[in-house]
């Protein structure tokens, strides 16, 4: 059998845990994010807020699991509980709260995390996609 | 040197600024798929792109969100910001190629917190194309020092 390229809405569940690898942040992944968005510099050292945030999407790509078919990013909630710091490594823990089907895909709401080394939650929220249904072509 | 930003104290809610255009590459997305690792399709297949509902590549959600925040330092007189303490988010309509989007946002909440050095500022966030369409908007909660 072939594996799956892709998850459909039709395979997300309640429930469902995805946990990515781990990577370390370092002082040029903060320059290139500084030179692109230009968000002035913070204290040395301590990574900006919402790059650690971009590089755990990444990091989703690169889970043990098929990415969803992901038709578009709804909007999100998050929290910043503590400052990640250049040579700390972070890994993402997404996991399904809600699915609401629609005529053309479904909503999927996930809870997810971003944890440093130690363990610790750096930050945390609440991801609402809009996710593709499985192409007729594609059914098993 | 004088200090020239703005405290928790000086802030009041009704403030309201606006940014500078900036118009948004493809090199910006090029740029931001390779360090974020995100190659969605969505930001990187041209010819799969031009069969969707967008009719081309469009930026990553977190790329215009990352735009605005560097924008809103060009907005306003410099926060003391201490830390982003959170945010609630929208993504409302696609930023293309050559699109130009600019911030404006407004001071909706002040809030004392546990701690006398600082407090929690709220600005409601709205992010425009050239056409005046909202393409993302939410609300930001930052955390600012008190004047020493």
């Amino acid at each position: 059998m072939t594996p799956q390229a892709h998850l459909y809405f039709e395979d997300v569940a309640v429930g469902m845990t995805v946990t990515t690898p781990a990577m370390t942040v370092t002082e040029a992944h903060v320059a290139i994010f500084q030179g692109l968005v230009r968000e002035p510099g913070e204290a040395p050292g301590v990574v900006p807020e919402l790059l650690p945030l971009c590089l755990a999407i990444g990091l989703g790509w690169r889970a043990p699991a098929p990415p969803l078919v992901v038709l578009a990013f709804m909007g999100f909630e998050w929290e910043f509980l503590g400052p990640v710091r250049v040579g700390d490594t972070i890994s993402s823990r997404a996991r399904v709260v809600n699915t609401r089907a629609l005529r053309e895909g479904g909503v999927v709401v996930e809870e997810r995390e971003i944890l440093a080394q130690t363990g610790e939650v750096a930050q945390r929220g609440r991801f609402t996609f809009l996710v593709g249904r499985r192409p007729k072509e594609a059914a098993a | 040197m004088a200090d020239l930003r703005r405290y928790f104290d000086d802030i009041q809610p009704g403030e309201e600024y606006e940014s500078p255009g900036r118009t948004v590459t493809e090199t910006d997305i090029v740029i931001f798929a390779g360090l974020s690792g995100d190659y969605n399709v969505l930001h990187t297949d041209a010819e799969l792109m031009k069969h969707s509902i967008f009719g081309e590549r469009i930026a990553h959600g977190l790329l215009g969100l990352a735009i605005q925040a560097g924008l809103f330092t060009r907005a306003t007189q410099a926060y003391a910001t201490l830390a982003f303490a959170g945010l609630r988010w929208k993504f409302k309509g696609p930023i293309k190629i050559g699109d130009t989007i600019k911030l404006r946002a407004k001071v909706i909440a002040k809030k004392e917190t546990g701690k006398p050095d600082r407090g929690l500022i709220t600005l409601e966030r709205t992010v425009l194309n050239q056409r005046g369409e909202v393409v993302q908007e939410g609300e930001t909660d930052l955390i600012v020092e008190r004047r020493p």
